[in-house]
């Protein structure tokens, strides 16, 4: 029988209490990127378009799998386009071509 | 979790790139400032205020909470006070809050050692701490913390006699705990600057105790 409650029971961020790893004393330097996509997820949170809550439950809402792979401001970020589709503050048209104009930019500069 | 974590998903199209060439934004770089430039162009946000969180983020580092437990160690009326609501008590120390939490401060004790820990993501007294470690934010401290936080613990080297209460405190998105840590023994003739200078992060996460030699060897 497949034990497919544990999916049901917990949630991919609700982790408290399960058996992990050691704690290996990790650490890295924001790369510049992430400390402005911080910066965002704050000021997001300040005009309320983007509360601290919602960005957990859009963490969460990306699923067991992107989540294990992918690091923590890359969640933030895909989480944060997600959740500024569903509220038509974006639309996935717009950021595809934003997202082409910015590669060709950086292109550019490189 | 520096970049090359990126090759797993093959998301990162800069594989070609040759090695002297400097890196190219990735995938979630790009979408990080499509994201920002559209939310400027609808003038929902300004490029002034993601700058000036930036700065914010940059003022803000564990040398802020060492001077706040520093404070409580020598001044009774301020830990008092800040025991008795963190924010008040650091804004009142000249800390601002740029986010919307509530801060209570957890006192070690004799009898009562504190953990804070955040089970669902990575909440953390960011305006008095700055932003977590990697560690924090990793699966088997915030799996673990809260079901043997003795051996947790010991795995930072600290070891807590068992007629020691541990504490394990889960933060919420809008309720924060920076623990205060026991002034250790033979620093009755530091000056508050002296004592500011012993206080780590990992102290005021509870993870080790304050000690002369910093953090070297636990008690």
């Amino acid at each position: 029988m497949t034990r497919t409650e544990d999916l049901v029971r917990r949630l991919p961020n609700d982790i408290g209490g399960l058996p992990a790893e050691p704690i290996q004393q990790v650490d890295h330097q924001l790369e510049p990127w992430e400390k402005r996509c911080h910066a965002l997820a704050d000021v997001l949170d300040f005009h309320k378009i983007i509360n601290t809550e919602e960005k957990r439950c859009g963490v969460e809402a990306l699923g067991a799998e992107v989540i294990g792979k992918l690091t923590y401001y890359e969640r933030w970020i895909v989480a944060f386009t997600n959740i500024l589709f569903r509220k038509g503050i974006l639309t996935p048209t717009e950021l595809a071509l934003k997202m082409e104009e910015v590669d060709v930019r950086y292109s550019d500069q490189g | 979790m520096p970049r090359q974590h990126h090759d797993h998903d093959g998301a990162d199209e800069h594989a070609h790139a040759g090695i002297s060439e400097p890196e190219r934004p990735g995938y979630y770089e790009i979408m990080e400032t499509a994201v920002r430039e559209l939310l400027i162009e609808k003038r929902l946000i300004s490029a002034d205020e993601i700058r000036r969180q930036i700065e914010v983020l940059d003022s803000r580092t564990p040398a802020l909470g060492a001077k706040v437990v520093a404070r409580a160690w020598v001044d009774p009326d301020f830990r008092a006070r800040l025991l008795a609501n963190g924010r008040a008590a650091c804004e009142e120390f000249g800390i601002s809050f740029y986010d919307d939490t509530s801060l209570i401060v957890l006192e070690n004790i004799d009898q009562v050692h504190n953990l804070i820990v955040c089970t669902l993501c990575s909440c953390y007294p960011r305006p008095v701490l700055g932003l977590p470690p990697d560690w924090y934010k990793l699966k088997p401290y915030r799996a673990r913390a809260v079901s043997e936080p003795r051996v947790v613990l010991a795995e930072f080297g600290t070891i807590i006699p068992n007629d020691v209460e541990v504490r394990v405190h889960d933060l919420t998105a809008v309720v924060r705990y920076l623990v205060l840590p026991k002034r250790p023994a033979g620093t009755e003739h530091y000056s508050e600057e002296e004592l500011a200078a012993l206080v780590t992060r990992d102290a005021m996460i509870g993870v080790i105790p304050v000690t002369i030699d910093k953090g070297t060897v636990a008690p």
